[in-house]
């Protein structure tokens, strides 16, 4: 019976990215679409659980759900918006948009039911705080400061563009 | 057949001890607030001259319970204009990360309902989430009041994440783990974190009283200028239902103090009987809530100006300098903490003594400008 457990809650977790994926896109409204965002959010943290790979699962809910959707709700709250609901989505682009999905999800598909039966990548129990660390602060640990570095400058730019001259 | 704890198949114990764990959380978050409401009122009371409740029950005792009878008999009450779905969410997803936040708290030896090893990192990444529901109840409630309160609890909450987190990490540096068990078990007697690192965890209790919203952080509730925030459209059990998440958080801030810088559940005799750490373990977390309530009735609420300048401009400075010098401390002294318990009072004793001092002066500056303007 405890063997069912796990697959039992990877089809949860994944009824709940696809279905939250799927809303985000279908919402009339920019808010229910940022807040079903969040809810995929936590799904993929769920899966990263299943994994064994608690920490990354923290993170992603930390700096996604915690504090990203947070900041795009806010974005949204302070974006004039049209008295009735809009679905600009599914009127000129449906064609061009199936042309394109179908294709990748056959791809998706093939490479899905072909590779990953490796059985050495999944089964990466037993905790990845230890992993993480060493590989950002030891073995990446130029490239991790250069991208931070990086970012830095890119937020620094952000709020130079976006501050006014008033004072 | 295997047999597991009291003679009980595992495969019936397992979901049994997670019920059990539910059940006892669940009593342990609404008896708490129901007692931490009955000190609130007593304590602001003696503090502020007057008796406090009184007449229903011996000393008062029952008036909690009244309240709750009451709320729970409220009509459940909605405007027709706000937003049905998020509006009826909101509470519960205030409500259910401060309450997964018990997994991680060990009360006793080998009571903890798991010892995850990031479980220092789970309890931030929960603490985190409360924003979501906040901001969700402000913009549901389609109230400007509570829009207002939604969003300043969002710029609140995350800002002093920062300073709480980088707290946090000082002593996960000296400790060497995020296991809060780990953390309890690496202060036996009188080798509590606090005496090695004050100053970290006075920033943390200044950020842990504005991650849960109380005086003097309450802006986000603030009934002088906003009604009540993001409260204002909730009523009954859905309004008592956001308390009881604020109660809880308080409750799990106090936890995570108790257990990363006061030694957890170690006390006298906890040796002999472990059941003896739950006791010891609740005097402590409830002597910070005790604090927490004792600032409430003392401090006056901050402007949300001086909110973010004292987080942004003092705590996140002050904060990544006690990181830096703690972990420079430890690499070259790898195997005592005396430097760093040195340096970090030594920060304290600057912090405490300098931040009036330059506050006066820029009081005084203000005044002088204000004197050459008018």
């Amino acid at each position: 019976m405890l063997d069912l457990i796990e697959p039992a809650l990877f089809a949860i977790l994944t009824i709940g990215i696809v279905s939250a994926g799927v809303g985000v896109v279908l919402a009339n409204r920019i808010t229910t679409s940022a807040l079903l965002m969040a809810f995929t959010f936590l799904n993929i943290a769920g899966m990263f659980v299943l994994l064994g790979a608690e920490t990354v699962a923290m993170f992603q809910v930390l700096i996604y759900v915690g504090a990203i959707t947070v900041l795009i709700l806010y974005g949204v709250m302070f974006t004039p918006q049209s008295a009735r609901p809009y679905g600009l989505f599914f009127q000129t682009q449906k064609y061009w948009a199936a042309l394109f999905v179908v294709p990748i999800a056959i791809f998706v598909a093939f490479v899905g039911s072909v590779g990953f039966h490796d059985s050495a990548t999944v089964g990466a129990k037993g905790g990845d705080l230890m992993p993480l660390a060493t590989s950002v602060f030891r073995d990446f640990a130029f490239p991790f400061e250069v991208a931070s570095v990086l970012l830095l400058a890119a937020m620094v730019g952000a709020i130079v563009l976006v501050k006014r001259d008033e004072d | 057949m295997p047999v597991g704890p009291f003679g009980i198949d595992p495969a019936i114990w397992a979901p049994l001890r997670l019920v059990i764990a539910v059940l006892l959380v669940v009593g342990l978050v609404f008896n708490g607030a129901l007692a931490q409401i009955y000190l609130e009122r007593k304590i602001q009371a003696v503090i502020q001259d007057r008796l406090g409740p009184l007449h229903t029950g011996p000393w008062g005792l029952l008036q909690t319970f009244a309240d709750a009878i009451k709320l729970l008999g409220k009509e459940d009450i909605r405007a027709r204009l706000t937003d049905k779905w998020f509006f009826l969410a909101a509470p519960s997803i205030v409500f259910s990360p401060m309450l997964a936040s018990y997994v991680v708290i060990p009360f006793a030896p080998g009571i903890v309902g798991a010892d995850l090893n990031v479980g220092l990192l789970y309890l931030t990444t929960l603490g985190s989430m409360t924003v979501l529901g906040i901001v969700i109840a402000g913009w549901a409630s389609n109230n400007k009041y509570s829009l207002i309160g939604g969003l300043r609890s969002a710029g609140q909450l995350i800002s002093y994440e920062v300073p709480q987190i980088v707290s946090l990490v000082t002593v996960v540096l000296v400790v060497g783990t995020l296991s809060m068990v780990g953390i309890a078990e690496s202060q036996p007697g009188w080798q509590l974190n606090f005496l090695v690192l004050p100053l970290a965890f006075v920033t943390y209790f200044i950020a842990g009283l504005a991650e849960t919203n109380r005086a003097p952080f309450d802006l986000p509730e603030a009934e002088s200028e906003l009604v009540a925030g993001f409260l204002t459209e909730y009523s009954g059990m859905r309004w008592a239902i956001f308390f009881l998440a604020e109660y809880g958080e308080v409750t799990v801030v106090s936890s995570i103090v108790t257990t990363l810088w006061f030694g957890a559940w170690h006390g006298p005799f906890v040796e002999v009987f472990p059941l003896l750490g739950v006791l010891w373990f609740t005097l402590k977390t409830y002597f910070f809530v005790l604090v927490f309530m004792w600032i409430r009735a003392t401090l006056p609420r901050l402007r949300i100006d001086q909110l973010m300048s004292l987080c942004w401009k003092v705590l996140i400075p002050l904060t990544l300098t006690n990181l830096v010098v703690t972990a420079t401390l430890l690499l070259v002294f790898p195997n005592t903490v005396l430097p760093v318990a040195i340096a970090n009072w030594i920060l304290l004793a600057a912090f405490v003594l300098v931040l009036p001092y330059v506050q006066r002066r820029r009081l005084v500056a203000l005044r002088e400008r204000l004197r050459t303007a008018a």
